[in-house]
């Protein structure tokens, strides 16, 4: 402690027990306890707290905004919590180059509001956006609904500064197009803080489409749903994004925002189309004329700006609203593939109706990635074991289907576990062997993404295209 | 310190939160600091583990609690909906029962003179505003507290309003509000006259609404205020308030005081312009240039009254908006006065957006809360209450 208050200012560095008891978890379930917690204000602070870490061989766990999902900023084995919140500026924005340099504490949103007048913004939308931090993405590899076109946060990514463990600096990737030698910046890119703390980012900026379309598809059936889902992508159409809730979802969703969703739906789609505007409207057409072969009861094209703002505010409010249900959520984050996707769906609902569990459902329907959740009370003695048992349940029957563990949130702490179910033991043993060429002292963030056994690695498995 | 203090906050209201987040950005405290500490969803962890007996109920929980300027922003933006005004205001009551103690006798004293002594007795309060227009005028005041330049002329005369029987609406008048804007009271009856209905004012004894007194934890004292208000504004007319801040707490007088009476008269409250934009408009010019518009926060995240002002004012000026989702200035009732480095830091990041939102010249400020008028006039802007700029622009 003395040693970062020396280094970082006395008020940057703190270790009462109630301070510490904020730092315990994420947005996920899981909690740790962190030893101490600091803020660095600059790149160089945080170098020079990492190296204090190092100095008294103490593990350290960056945190963004702490809306990770997965547990991976939860502290494990007495940690320092290096917090990144403070270093939020935006360096340097390039329009002609359409790249910005930005703090690792920039918070995604921002940056897509800092530029919005250049004409251009930070395509990876993760639902999460208003809230987290560009250096939480680069950690998970965030993904989000426009991630369906534009790719997930590693095709956005051109280079990163990275603080490896010992509190040395190194420049990973960089602006050229084709670097020569390996594409480390691709190997931090989705490693959760395993590999070290990204400081200075270099991301792309995307140019805002001259034309948006949204549709809100409703239907009676996930059955409907679905095959609207596969009718769409078979009519050629690439949508900028395409969503799906379930009737639990869309109700809870449509008490908070009140934009209109059908309360009484099994399903709606949420369908985004952009381009030059003739394109579009053409789009929108073919859209129309899918949704209503596979029996959509209506299809309702947002009138402007503003009502489509509204849609994707309940969409994007998904996961915080289930909380009118109950208050404690388990989520899930696998990827399928896209034919499978009715079979899960009813394999998932008879899951949750075997351990007689609250079930929801919303999800990335263009590639496939669900986001089935639990809902359930803590306070119920017994519910935690049935949760658990379901949630391996639902991984396993995913997986049998041909999918993966993690679409976009990461592995972290919570699906460590279950990392066997899809990598043999040479798989993780060379991801642990890749990690530890990062931090050979294994003190980055321990005990994520690797089960105990295999030692840490990175997350390339990913299909590319996939986010939550 | 007492390591028995226990929190007793309602167990579904806290365990609401599912950490997700998402509130964060829309936190004033948290957008300058960075702090978990200084964040809804820490002050809320703060309240679960002094409440389930895993920390003490100590200085530092009272600090991150006192940090909060109790805006709401995080409310609003909550989709799992946290009642966290009412949380903050249970934990704020209670810390007011368990510490008062503690604290040191100065603060005491200026709690009890503030909360007790004055704002419940609105004579005693403009006998200190003539007081208070004196050392303005001999330059003792100095122009960082925002305070606006006191008149003799608006102290001296009585607000007038047609004489006859019972009103079409009320105008509530208040306490600080009366005592050192009054002239923006005889803007809104101005106004009100315009649409044709006859503003009528509050009888003897409604001298404050209580919301400082709410927001302090000061619940009892509160209840008394609400009673003498209620009595005071008697019948079925409607009661607009030209003070977002009052409004708000005047529509929570149900829950206050959990009485069908107290629940019917919460259903008479209306903000100033939600109250005009139901009203045949009056005819303005529609000339009056730009201005930005700065949404309170009882306004917007209690009230949702936000719209209401756009649609009034937009009748007559050219409205600007910032690009910080509503953000709070950090005036926050008493909080400027509390807590003046963090509220000083929360203004300059308001200022930044409202000088953003202005482009060029020095911007003109709609602001319907005179605590955020005063804190942001403070800063050397220029701000107005819509009922001004309206009365300004009538035909
Ligand atoms: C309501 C909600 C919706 C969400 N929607 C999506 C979604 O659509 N798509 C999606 O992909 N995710 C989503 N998420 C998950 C989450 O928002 C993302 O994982 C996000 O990238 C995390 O960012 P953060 O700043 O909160 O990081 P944190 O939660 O603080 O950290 C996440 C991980 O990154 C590491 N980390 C953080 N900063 C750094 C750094 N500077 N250097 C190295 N490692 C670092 C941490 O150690 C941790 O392992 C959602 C979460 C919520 C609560
Ligand atoms: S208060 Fe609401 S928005 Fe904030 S973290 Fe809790 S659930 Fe999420
Ligand atoms: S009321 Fe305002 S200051 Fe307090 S936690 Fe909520 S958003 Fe932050």
């Amino acid at each position: 402690m003395a040693d970062l208050r020396a280094a970082l200012g006395p008020d940057r560095a703190r270790a009462e027990p109630l301070e510490l008891a904020l730092y315990q978890r994420d947005a996920g379930v899981d909690r740790g306890q962190a030893a101490a917690v600091c803020f660095p204000g600059t790149v160089d602070q945080l170098a020079a707290a990492v190296g204090i870490a190092a100095w008294h061989d103490r593990p350290f766990v960056a945190r963004g905004s702490g809306t990770g999902l997965a547990g991976g900023a939860t502290p494990v084995g007495d940690p320092l919590v290096i917090v990144t919140t403070g270093l939020n500026r935006i360096v340097e924005v390039d329009a002609d180059e359409r790249v910005a340099w930005v703090e690792p504490g920039v918070l995604n949103l921002d940056l897509s509001r800092a530029v919005h007048h250049l004409g251009l913004h930070y395509a990876p939308d993760p639902s999460s956006q208003q809230a987290c931090t560009i250096g939480g993405n680069v950690a998970t590899n965030a993904g989000g609904p426009h991630c369906l076109a534009a790719g997930v946060t590693a095709a956005h990514v051109l280079a990163v500064e990275v603080v490896l463990a010992d509190g040395s600096v190194a420049m990973l990737g960089g602006l050229e197009p084709d670097a020569p030698g390996y594409d480390l910046r691709g190997c931090f890119v989705g490693s959760e803080g395993t590999m070290g703390v990204s400081g200075r980012i270099a991301v792309r900026l995307t140019p805002n489409p001259p034309a948006v379309r949204t549709l809100l598809l409703d239907f009676s059936t996930i059955e409907a749903a679905a095959a609207t889902v596969s009718g769409i992508i078979a009519a050629g159409i690439v949508p900028a994004a395409l969503e799906m809730m379930d009737a639990e979802i869309t109700r809870a969703v449509e008490d908070f925002v009140g934009a209109g969703y059908p309360r009484d739906a099994a399903a709606v789609l949420l369908v985004e189309l952009d381009g030059l505007p003739a394109g579009v409207e053409a789009q929108v057409e073919a859209v129309r004329r899918v949704g209503h072969e596979h029996g959509a009861r209506t299809v309702r094209v947002a009138a402007d700006d503003a009502e489509r703002a509204l849609l994707w505010k309940g969409r994007k409010s998904a996961f915080g609203a289930i909380a009118r249900i109950a208050p404690d959520y388990y989520l899930h984050d696998a990827v399928v593939p896209r034919t499978k996707l009715v079979d899960v769906l009813r394999q998932v609902y008879a899951i949750a109706a075997e351990y007689d569990l609250t079930m929801m459902n919303v999800f990335h329907a263009g590639d496939g990635n669900l986001h089935p959740l639990i809902v359930f009370d803590q306070r119920t003695p017994g519910v935690w074991e049935r949760v658990h048992a379901a949630g391996d349940a639902i991984l396993r029957a995913c997986v049998d289907a041909g999918g993966v563990l993690s679409g976009e949130h990461g592995i972290g702490l919570e699906k460590r576990d279950a990392m066997p179910l899809v990598f043999t033991p040479d798989d993780l043993d060379a991801q642990a062997r890749l990690r530890d060429a990062f931090d050979p002292s294994g003190r980055a963030n321990p005990e994520k993404i690797l089960p105990s056994g295999s030692r840490c690695g990175e997350l390339q498995r990913v299909p590319a295209g996939a986010w939550i | 310190m007492s390591l028995l203090s226990v929190l007793t906050l309602d167990e579904n209201e806290l365990v609401a939160c599912v950490a997700c987040g998402l509130c964060l950005p829309h936190c004033p405290t948290y957008r300058v600091t960075g702090l978990e500490a200084a964040s809804p969803r820490g002050r809320i962890a703060a309240m679960q583990a002094v409440q389930f007996g895993d920390a003490p109920l100590d200085a530092t929980f009272e600090r991150y609690m006192e940090e909060c300027v109790q805006c709401r922003g995080c409310e609003a933006a909550c989709p799992s909906s946290v009642p966290f005004g009412h949380l903050m205001e249970g934990a704020r009551g209670v810390l007011h029962e368990q510490r008062r103690s503690e604290r040191r006798w100065r603060r005491r004293l200026a709690e009890w003179l503030g909360y007790r002594l004055v704002l419940p007795r609105h004579r005693l309060l403009l006998a200190l505003t003539w007081l208070l227009l004196v050392a303005q005028r001999l330059h003792l005041v100095p122009r960082r507290l925002g305070l606006p330049r006191l008149s003799v002329r608006s102290l001296a005369r009585r607000l007038r309003v047609p004489a006859g029987d019972a009103p079409d609406a009320y105008l509530f008048t208040g306490c600080v509000m009366d005592a050192w804007q009054r002239d923006t009271h005889r803007a809104a009856i101005r106004v009100m006259a315009a649409t044709g209905a006859r503003p009528g004012l509050p009888r003897g004894g409604a001298d404050c609404c209580g919301a400082l007194h709410v927001h302090a934890g000061r619940e009892e004292e509160a209840r008394r205020l609400a009673r003498r208000v209620i009595a005071a504004l008697p019948g079925t007319a409607p009661v607009v308030v030209d003070s977002a801040g009052c409004a708000a707490a005047m529509k929570d007088y149900g829950r206050l005081l959990d009485t069908d009476e107290a629940r019917t008269f919460a259903t008479r409250v209306r903000d100033f312009s939600e109250w005009l934009a139901r009203q045949p408009p009056p005819a303005v010019r529609a000339d009056g240039g730009r201005v930005v518009v700065q949404d309170p926060c009882h306004l917007r995240h209690v009230q949702h009254a936000d719209g209401a002002v756009r649609e009034v004012l937009g009748r007559a000026y050219e409205l600007a908006e910032t690009d910080d989702d509503g953000l709070c200035c950090g005036a926050g009732g008493a909080y400027n006065a509390l807590q003046p480095a963090l509220a000083t830091q929360i203004r300059d990041r308001k200022v930044e957006a409202i000088r953003r939102a202005a482009g060029d010249g020095r911007p003109r400020v709609a602001s319907a809360n005179p605590g955020c008028a005063m804190h942001l006039a403070a800063a050397g802007l220029d701000v107005r209450h819509p009922a001004d700029l309206l009365a300004e622009a009538l035909e």
